[in-house]
């Protein structure tokens, strides 16, 4: 090999057909050593059907595959992180009873044979985390500890102990909040000078401009384009992802606002929030956001049942109310689409049917026994009006595609027909095409008289959305921002504490 | 069945689903040959009122738990305390409906005392009726002073006993159709009431169910007490076979229930629990059971033929689903 090309990873004319369905259709992906390479699209474009074709967990149908040169034909998930690929996946968690160590060195543990060297495993694991990431762990914490953040930490150190050469991240920076990102990126950067190449999937568009050297656009199982984000604006890969102008992504509505659904008034929870009152009325999109630790999440599990307010009170049209579990506040048609999806949103094992009918079964039984008539019919509808891409109602949600899970969990509210809905980071890893649908859908919830309370993290799209924007800093609704009167500098501004902006402090 | 008309022959995952029945037809096809008593009226009655019956609806009650993705250990103690209570009630003269009634409110007390643990208390489903069974075993040796069997002898009950076992309705005999009934009770209510619905959203994902406004605690105790109450038919029916109560004689349906609802669930595509996959299972454990008794293997061996078994049925099952992904 005289003449070696400087590219990491060489995927050339990948095809692969699920039955019917063309996921990948000559697709191409190169990426150089010592760079930084963004893959873009929404979901189903293919992102995720290349990576496990690198991945060695499904077979291309064609195309061929260069790792560091090589040529590789038989790619399995375990003969994969030999040839140097790291991937860290989106939802592939650790052992949740591992210790930090037992999890970095996983299947590489230091010791003798058999016998592994424990104190020297933990002293090791700490070493690395300190210098990869200056985070300092007691040794022998175990994995169910962490924070999500910490946990996604500990997986990349993991591939950095292995001396990775390709390090893949399926949305890495999801769980992680600012500073994290801040310190993923800048390990990042270091990594690209070591020479390793990095593959990194984000629906983040401005992480994409951060970090990445190059973009692979893809669209419909195909690169439709490969850009630098320094060339290029993020503006044009989303026209080019989603084949359409960024314009459309807010849509704009106008709603008659009517009578008060919620209202909140002097609401406190000892160490989380205090003296907290707004309301919001049936055809608002009422933003509420709040650095983490601000206490608005805790705000908004009282709101579900899910905490115990200390004092206040707030009613629900006109009706005081006292929720002692999510059971009392669905029966007054209030919903939580919640931020863990997973965990509390929808059930990946239960079919989209099972899952979109859960919370309102009395719609559809007689006697306490389901009616599967009109059960059906109003699943396939929500299927319709909500374009769910399932293949059919019965399904396993596991199946489906982020954006489209968000949305089933939003029908299992549509399906209770609630008054109030509570949206806890509803877009996050949702892709752009899925979020203008959530967005179109929340405002047609506003026209029919629901009442939305949206929080988000994401600054530019309550911006985009909402009526009016709370902001929660250490307890307290400092801010209330009429929409057009706010931009997410402001917004921003607001949630990190700077007091000497102009919005209209709330009463 | 959705099971027959969605069958399509050419895709392995669904030929993987019939895994069991096809054991259980080739099975049943050896030990015909195999020995010429065992495909008879009389054994094949034999099988169905000694090794399916009780079996099964001790089975039906945990296919309920472990959808709700829990265990029950204490199986054997629910059918034990309401074998004691019946015949302890038969004994001292009491009227045969007292004496059920009896029965099933011994069972119910461990189901009562299972949900009291699981959803008060908050302890996991395993060590909760680890718990409950080791209590119930030491509570029913220093009850009969340290295992001392209760015999009824008496001639009165012969005629209840022969009731129960003998009389026979459309050719089969009146412990049958209480199976029969209690399939009928558990497929609905598994699979066609809302409680069923719920059951499997908690077996699925716990937190969603709670998210959901489903009332978890409550729902979750049903699960355990409808599962100790049909142990505690199979405990009436099983003093009413042996025409005694010999204690501890329930724990050996504990693994042979978990087993069945195990290889019930290969019938399903998502792995599912299910009534007809657990009847299924059993019958495949009865059959096997009787005709390695039969070919001549002796009963410890018999356990090894079993085990064999269930791991052919595993592999038959997953290898045929590994390869069609």
């Amino acid at each position: 090999m005289t003449q070696q090309s400087n590219l990491a990873i060489n995927m050339h004319g990948i095809s692969k057909s699920f039955g019917p369905i063309k996921a990948l259709v000559d697709a191409n992906l190169q990426v150089e050593r010592g760079s930084i390479h963004g893959l873009v699209g929404q979901n189903g474009a293919g992102k995720s059907t290349i990576i496990k074709a690198l991945a060695g967990m499904l077979k291309p149908d064609a195309g061929s595959i260069e790792i560091n040169g090589k040529t590789v034909t038989r790619l399995t998930p375990a003969n994969i992180e030999r040839l140097g690929v790291h991937f860290i996946h989106q939802d592939r968690l650790l052992v949740p009873t591992a210790t930090i160590g037992e999890a970095i060195f996983l299947r590489n543990e230091p010791g003798f044979g058999i016998f592994v060297n424990h104190r020297k495993m933990a002293r090791r694991a700490r070493e690395l985390l300190k210098q990869y990431f200056d985070l300092d762990l007691p040794a022998g914490t175990l994995i169910q500890d962490l924070t999500t953040a910490q946990q996604k930490i500990v997986q990349i150190t993991r591939a950095l102990a292995q001396n990775a050469s390709v390090l893949v991240l399926d949305e890495p920076t999801a769980a992680l909040v600012k500073r994290e990102v801040v310190s993923l990126f800048n390990v990042l950067r270091r990594l690209k000078q070591d020479g390793i190449a990095v593959i990194f999937i984000s629906h983040y568009m401005q992480e994409i401009e951060d970090i990445c050297d190059t973009v692979t656009v893809m669209r419909n199982g195909t690169d439709v384009g490969v850009v630098s984000p320094k060339t290029t604006s993020i503006d044009e890969i989303v026209r080019m992802m989603i084949n359409r102008d960024v314009g459309e992504m807010f849509p704009k509505r106008t709603v008659a606002v009517g009578e008060t659904v919620l209202n909140v008034s002097n609401l406190s929870r000892e160490g989380h929030f205090d003296d907290i009152s707004f309301d919001i009325k049936a055809g608002e999109v009422v933003g509420i956001t709040g650095l983490l630790g601000s206490g608005v999440k805790e705000l908004i599990h009282c709101l579900f049942g899910l905490a115990k307010p200390d004092s206040g009170a707030f009613t629900i049209d006109g009706t005081a109310t006292n929720f002692s579990s999510p059971v009392s506040a669905v029966s007054r048609n209030v919903a939580l689409v919640p931020e863990d999806r997973r965990a509390h949103g929808v059930a990946l094992s239960l079919s989209v049917r099972e899952n979109i009918s859960i919370a309102s079964l009395d719609r559809y039984s007689r006697n306490g026994f389901v009616t599967p008539g009109p059960e059906k019919s109003a699943v396939d509808g929500f299927i319709r009006e909500l374009s769910i891409k399932t293949p059919h109602r019965d399904a396993l949600v596991r199946t489906l595609s982020g954006g489209n899970q968000q949305k089933v969990a939003l029908a299992k509210w549509l399906s209770c027909q609630s008054k109030l809905y509570v949206l806890d980071e509803p877009t996050v890893a949702v892709d752009v095409g899925a979020k203008i649908e959530i967005y179109t859908l929340l405002n047609r919830l506003a026209a029919e008289g629901a009442a939305i309370l949206f929080m988000s993290s994401d600054l530019l799209e309550l911006v985009g959305i909402c009526d009016r924007v709370l902001v929660v800093y250490r307890g307290e609704l400092t801010h209330e921002f009429q929409a057009g009167d706010v931009d997410s500098d402001r917004l921003l501004a607001a949630a990190s504490g700077a007091r000497s902006q102009t919005g209209r402090a709330a009463a | 069945m959705s099971m027959i008309k969605k069958l399509n022959l050419s895709d392995a995952a669904e030929v993987s689903r019939f895994a069991v029945l096809l054991a259980f037809v080739l099975l049943f096809v050896f030990f015909s040959l195999a020995s010429p008593s065992f495909f008879s009226t009389a054994n094949l009655f034999n099988v169905l009122v000694n090794n399916v019956v009780l079996l099964a609806i001790i089975a039906f009650g945990m296919t309920i738990v472990i959808s709700a993705g829990g265990i029950d250990l204490s199986v054997g103690v629910s059918v034990d305390v309401a074998s004691l209570a019946f015949i302890a009630l038969l004994a001292s003269g009491s009227g045969v409906g007292i004496a059920v009634c009896g029965g099933l409110t011994a069972a119910l007390i461990v189901g009562v005392l299972n949900a009291v643990l699981i959803t008060r208390l908050r302890i996991s489903p395993f060590l909760a009726t680890l718990g409950v069974l080791f209590i119930g075993q030491s509570v029913q040796q220093i009850a009969t002073g340290g295992g001392q069997p209760i015999y009824l002898v008496t001639g009165e009950f012969a005629k209840l006993f022969n009731a129960i076992v003998r009389t026979q309705f459309i050719g089969l005999p009146t412990s049958v159709w209480i199976l029969v009934l209690c399939a009928i009770a558990v497929y609905l209510l598994l699979h066609r009431s809302v409680f069923g619905r719920y059951v499997r959203a908690f077996g699925a994902q716990p937190g969603v169910a709670w998210y959901s406004g489903i009332r978890v605690p409550f729902n979750m105790s049903m699960v355990y007490i409808a599962c100790a109450l049909l142990c505690g038919i199979a405990g009436i029916l099983l003093s009413s076979t042996v025409r005694s109560y010999v204690p501890l004689s329930g724990n050996a349906f504990l693994l042979d229930a978990v087993g069945a609802t195990f290889i019930g669930t290969t019938i399903s595509t998502e792995r599912r629990p299910s009534v007809i996959g657990t009847l299924l299972g059993v019958m495949l454990l009865a059959v096997v059971k009787n005709g390695l008794l039969l070919i001549g293997w002796n009963f410890y061996w018999q356990q090894v033929g079993i085990g064999a078994l269930v791991f052919l049925v595993l592999a038959l099952s997953f290898g045929l689903r590994g390869r069609a992904h």
